[in-house]
């Protein structure tokens, strides 16, 4: 696995490319712009209310979180996707990071979410991350195919967890992937104790 | 240039010979030297006392042992206290700074330390101390070039572990020709 080199340019399943760089904070009016031409039914499953630019602000300078990489997909200035993968600042948890991938409309179902998710994978590995979190409502069938193909498991169900925009109930899966065994690896690598490694 | 014998010591858990062994594999197969590495540990999974003995040649290596290191790699305390009186007097000592605590008496004209495990603690994971300092030897002694040693690294350390042991060791040979180039 090669370290994470950005910028780089991805080219999606039609054909289009589009360069993949970290997000800055010159990025916010551009970030604004994306977040508020999501489709309501998009925009629901955030966090927050990101038609609000000081939502949208306090996003781009997140302290409440130790933010591993966070990067935006951009064709011709504008953007078309923002992922990112954060921490735990201290704890228990430090180990976990979480995986949060959000494409334009008009860019899902071509490849680009997955070329993200792995990309923000690499970085949390290259950070010490033991294990990737994502969660996705269970109405979304192609973004859990895709977390499966990425090597995510199904660990969770929390049913009628998740309301859609009429008020209706929905489960919520919880994906991990445990990259944890790279660093058992590497642990016995260090240990100085025996000669014989199987690696 | 001649034989350089270099002398790694720390504790087990540390990486010490995976330290050596990146070092011998740089000099050997990526910068076309000589090398030979020698192992000693103790019974014990960790914590005990642990070195390896590395030799550095352009021509073939006689004889493997090493009898008065010329660089003396040191990731403990007891290590350095026991390793330093075989030192040669003008030899390199290179240490964990935060780990090894040497008086005024005791430390050598050519001695240069680095924080290795606060470093790696930094970058997420304090095992990769050993490859801070793997970056650390290369960037003040100059006796493996960078491009080998990052070669070394990434062939010897697990698949997936690559970028951030290829950071530490950025940040050991980073660190180590700044110490270089400030004390001119």
């Amino acid at each position: 696995m090669e370290p994470v080199k950005l910028p780089m340019t991805c080219v999606l399943k039609d054909g289009t490319g589009v360069l993949v760089r970290e997000m800055v904070r010159a990025d916010e009016p551009a970030i604004f712009k994306f977040f508020k031409e999501l489709p309501l039914e998009d925009r629901h499953h955030l966090r927050n209310d990101v038609t609000d630019p000081v939502r949208v602000h306090n996003f781009m300078i997140d302290d409440t979180h130790d933010r591993v990489m966070a990067v935006v997909g951009e064709i011709d200035g504008r953007i078309i996707a923002s992922a990112e993968i954060d921490r735990n600042h201290y704890g228990s948890m430090t180990h976990i990071g979480q995986l949060r991938v959000i494409v334009a409309r008009d860019f899902q179902h071509l490849g680009f979410g997955t070329i993200l998710g792995k990309l923000l994978i690499n970085a949390g590995i290259s950070a010490g991350i033991e294990k990737v979190l994502a969660e996705t409502s269970t109405e979304a069938k192609v973004t859990m195919l895709g977390l499966e193909k990425m090597g995510f498991k199904r660990e969770a169900t929390f049913k009628r967890h998740v309301t859609d925009l009429a008020g209706r109930k929905h489960d919520l899966a919880v994906f991990t992937y445990d990259v944890s065994h790279i660093w058992d690896k590497m642990e016995a690598l260090v240990s100085d104790y025996s000669p014989i490694r199987d690696y | 240039m001649a034989t350089t014998e270099i002398r790694i010591g720390g504790l087990g858990g540390q990486g010490v010979i995976l330290c050596g062994t990146i070092i011998g594999k740089a000099s050997s197969i990526y910068d076309h030297r000589h090398s030979v590495m020698i192992q000693s540990f103790g019974p014990e999974a960790r914590g005990s006392s642990c070195s390896a003995q590395v030799m550095l040649a352009d021509r073939p290596i006689g004889y493997p042992y090493v009898r008065r290191p010329d660089i003396l790699v040191s990731m403990s305390n007891d290590a350095c206290h026991k390793f330093l009186p075989e030192m040669k007097p003008d030899g390199i000592l290179l240490y964990e700074e935060e780990l090894v605590h040497l008086s005024d008496d005791e430390r050598p004209a050519r001695a240069w330390g680095i924080p290795a495990t606060r470093f790696a603690e930094e970058l997420g994971r304090r095992m990769v101390m050993n490859i801070v300092m793997v970056g650390f030897f290369a960037g003040v002694t100059g006796l493996v070039s960078r491009e080998a040693a990052e070669a070394a690294v990434k062939d010897s350390v697990p698949k997936g572990t690559e970028p951030l042991n290829l950071q530490a060791f950025a940040k050991g040979y980073d660190y180590g020709r700044q110490l270089v180039e400030k004390a001119g």
